[in-house]
């Protein structure tokens, strides 16, 4: 430990990583120096995760190298990053429920007598050490299962201190905590930091990254935009470095003023995320024909939970959403696309598209029991072919069989697909979540202008992005959300980039 | 599309020619010439119509214990109970068939097939209903409703159902007007093997062609996806479960009116299991599992007599038929390993 001290503990020069079309990583540089905590924040999709898994030795780069102690190397095994002290502590906890925090703590490094028997006093001797390294002291003896959820996370730090990191990756660490709970771990990772410990805390919270680091990267589209010092910069400045400047789309002109009868209305709506937390609401909102309504928001303040709900695909625990006055809160996903809602989903490897299906079984999708398709049970395959066929091309799909599997098409022309099953619906309403993730640049252009010409004929849009420049481009209205809640409204006329940003941020419309 | 079946083909002949090579290696160890041995084996399966008579007859419930997991498989849901609904339509089948004495063919035929295949379908029913409303893994479920299955079959033919005056477990014979017709006497072969090939065919064209089929296949793909775009998910994977039963049911009821004439205890070998190899070496596509029907029955056929003929004892058969499985299976991790990925 008396080597010289490296200037870069952990960093990345110019890492590229692909997935066929997809340019995850595009070039990513930081470095991060010994004994420091070092922030990376970027939204959704922005490349943080396929960075991490790179620096974890999960996955390995198309170009570029992983930095440690100043040099480059090559990452070939999850084991080989950790015995580089490199250490991850997931957003998914990695933790046996059945076990104690002590068992947990030992898993697969057990302190053992001879013949294999665990030697207990000597890992309870080993936990104590580690805790109070940490400063934190621990009920060993309890379940995991038993334990609060800030409990297990100081559980996952120990582990890796346990185990000898001095790397510490923290991915999302206080999605799942309380505020003062929040202030404790940002205390227990200062008190790592002071012992010379490296740690990189993965954020779109960006009151905590202020508050706790000492450098941040920003990473936006797979690039690292700027490493800044957090006396530098504010959080305005982060989140419009996160979601972009705004571009002029001269294509776009402002609807008339809605008036009438909204044709979505949500009502005082509280929704849950997948893993059951609440995340959304309660929520009041009115989608009226012929507008854009924009949803701006950091990630993870509700935008997730919105679109799935609105998509009739949320769980819902209070209030309600109705369409033309009717209500649907309860309603099948199915009732709510037959009666006109059609949903462009953020997460398009999951439940946007069927990426290993050929491209006409998705443009079919969920319409294959409709007349134009199918008869007594039996698809009409040329109808399907053809019907398939004038909607890609009014799309201009690029693709080379229609029997190919969607994921041989480019990300653009994937998300083109989607639009063109969800269009063929004849569709009043177009939930439209992140809807140029991983698009060009020309593919972004057209698929605004998709969104505009369906607004122009009538159509309600719901658009959820955390890309501001897309936000305001489009919307007629812009709507913040943060923390689940709406923060604030604000006429297209009145929209700029940092009251649209102050919305983000929790603060009301000034 | 000629490429992409080329391709699955030799994706399908894979296993089979490395279960061979392995086979050859324990034959040549144990001091045969596997080549000749090969060649004995394909000459009882496949030389002369008697022979291949023999091999079709033990390709015949293959084919619909293939069927049945196939259903199952291509929606993502891993029934492994198709042995326990063989068992049940066997016996509701074989009791039938020497309960209604006196019913012409075909009133018996009809009536004896339809209820061992309502009641393979009646017993997916818990399993569907726990998987669907509670989430419970269909694996666990299906897998121990087969001991109940067996057992339960085992008991009734020991007891109530047991034939007069006989020390088997086993029930009386049933009604000569019950048996399937025989095909090409005085092989075994019956009916019930143009039943077996003509739903497979079905299949086939189910799976292409209809709504229900194209749902399917998308749900096995992507659950999520498909209950964002509005298919319910959850009756489609009731509906697939108990359709598996139904013709798993129904395989054990062609077992016991085309071959057995009755039902014994211990009366699968496995073929519920073998069905999953077959559906697996078959991918799930109707010609994959004809032709991987076709291959376990030539070394069920060809291993009964070739010891006879030989001193290859018919544990090198069963070696190379648990081999092909080895294979065959490696792809069902492939297969979980994708399903856990979904959830």
């Amino acid at each position: 430990m008396s080597a010289p001290a490296s200037r870069t503990r952990i960093g990345a020069r110019a890492i590229v990583r692909r997935f066929g079309p997809v340019i995850a990583n595009d070039g990513i540089d930081f470095a991060a120096a010994p004994g420091t905590i070092h922030a990376i924040v970027g939204g959704n999709g922005a490349g943080k995760s396929t960075l991490m898994r790179i620096l974890q030795g999960v996955d390995r780069p198309d170009d570029g190298s992983v930095i440690l102690d100043d040099r480059e190397v090559r990452l070939t095994a999850p084991a080989d990053a950790f015995a580089r002290g490199i250490g991850m502590v997931h957003q998914e906890f990695m933790l046996v429920d059945e076990l104690t925090l002590l068992e947990n703590l030992i898993l697969a490094r057990e302190p053992v007598h001879a013949g294999g028997v665990i030697d207990r006093r000597k890992a309870l001797a080993e936990a104590e050490r580690v805790a109070a390294m940490a400063g934190v002291t621990l009920d060993w003896q309890m379940r995991v299962a038993d334990a609060p959820v800030h409990i297990r996370q100081i559980l996952e730090i120990l582990r890796l201190l346990y185990r000898g990191a001095d790397v510490l990756i923290l991915d999302e660490p206080t999605a799942v905590l309380a505020p003062t709970q929040v202030r404790e771990l940002i205390g227990l990772m200062r008190r790592l930091k002071a012992e010379g410990r490296t740690i990189l805390f993965i954020s779109h919270k960006l009151d905590e990254v202020m508050n706790a680091a000492d450098s941040i990267t920003v990473i936006r589209r797979g690039r690292a935009i700027t490493t800044v010092l957090p006396g530098e910069t504010s959080k305005a400045k982060l989140s419009e470095m996160m979601v972009g400047e705004p571009v002029e789309l001269p294509l776009v002109h402002p609807a008339a003023p809605h008036a009438g009868v909204p044709v979505l209305a949500i009502d005082t709506l509280v929704a849950r995320d997948g893993r059951g937390l609440p995340r959304l609401g309660p929520i009041t909102l009115n989608l009226y024909p012929g507008e854009i309504v924009g949803i701006a928001g950091v990630a993870g303040n509700g935008q997730d939970e919105l679109a799935a709900a609105a998509a009739g695909l949320g769980e819902i625990d209070a209030g309600s959403i109705r369409m033309d006055g009717r209500d649907i809160t309860r309603a099948r996903t199915g009732s709510f696309r037959d009666l006109g809602i059609a949903y462009l989903s953020a997460d398009r490897a999951g439940d946007g598209l069927c990426l290993s299906a050929s491209i006409r079984d998705n443009f079919i999708a969920g319409s294959e029991h409709a007349p134009a398709f199918s008869k007594s049970g039996l698809l009409r395959l040329r109808a399907i072919h053809e019907g398939a066929r004038r909607a890609l091309d009014t799309l201009s799909v690029r693709y080379g069989a229609m029997g190919d599997p969607v994921k041989s098409l480019s990300g653009g022309n994937q998300q083109r697909v989607a639009i063109a099953r969800e269009f063929e619906r004849k569709p009043r309403i177009l939930i439209a979540a992140q809807p140029t993730r991983g698009v060009d640049i020309a593919g972004i252009a057209f698929i605004h202008r998709q969104i505009v010409a369906f607004r122009d004929a009538g159509g309600a849009v719901l658009l959820i992005s955390e890309e501001l420049d897309e936000i305001l481009s489009l919307s007629d209205r812009i709507v913040g959300l943060y923390g689940g809640r709406i923060t604030g409204e604000l006429d297209r006329s009145d929209a700029s980039v940092e009251r649209v940003g102050r919305l983000m941020l929790g603060e009301k419309a000034a | 599309m000629i490429r992409a079946a080329l391709a699955n083909l030799a994706a399908a002949a894979l296993p089979f020619v490395l279960a061979l090579a392995i086979g050859a290696i324990v034959l040549a160890v144990t001091g045969h010439d596997p080549l000749s041995v090969y060649a004995l084996m394909a000459s009882e399966a496949f030389g002369g119509t008697r022979r291949i008579a023999a091999t079709l007859t033990a390709t015949t419930p293959l084919l619909l214990t293939g069927l049945a997991t196939a259903i199952a498989f291509r929606a993502g849901v891993f029934n492994v109970g198709v042995e326990g609904c063989f068992y049940l339509g066997g016996l509701a089948a074989a009791t039938l068939g020497f309960w209604l004495v006196g019913w012409p063919a075909i009133a018996i035929i009809p009536v004896a097939l339809l209820a061992g295949a309502l009641i393979g379908g009646a017993w997916m029913v818990a399993p569907a209903t726990l998987k669907v409303r509670l989430g419970v893994d269909e694996v666990v479920t299906t897998l121990m409703l087969n001991f109940i299955a067996v057992n339960l079959t085992s008991w009734l033919v020991n007891g109530p159902l047991l034939a007069r005056g006989s020390a088997n477990s086993a029930t009386p014979a049933i009604e000569k007007t019950a048996e399937l017709p025989r095909l090409l006497p005085p092989s075994t072969l019956h009916l019930g093997f143009i039943i077996s090939l003509a739903l497979v065919i079905l299949y086939g064209f189910w799976d292409r062609f209809t709504v229900t089929g194209f749902r399917s296949r998308l749900v096995g793909l992507n659950a999520r996806f498909c209950r964002a775009v509005g298919i319910d998910v959850p009756s489609l994977l009731f509906r697939m479960m108990i359709l598996s039963g139904l013709i798993g049911g129904l395989a054990g009821a062609i077992h016991a009116l085309g071959l057995v004439h009755r039902f014994v205890a211990g009366f699968s070998p496995g073929y519920g299991f073998t069905g999953i190899a077959v559906a697996l070496l078959g991918r799930n596509s109707a010609l994959g599992m004809i032709l991987a029907a076709l291959v376990f029955g030539a070394l069920a056929s060809s291993g009964a007599t070739i010891q006879l003929f030989s001193d290859v004892p018919i544990e090198i058969v069963e070696v190379l038929q648990g081999t092909v499985m080895i294979f065959a299976v490696a792809k069902l991790g492939l297969l979980l390993r994708d399903r856990r990925g979904l959830a």
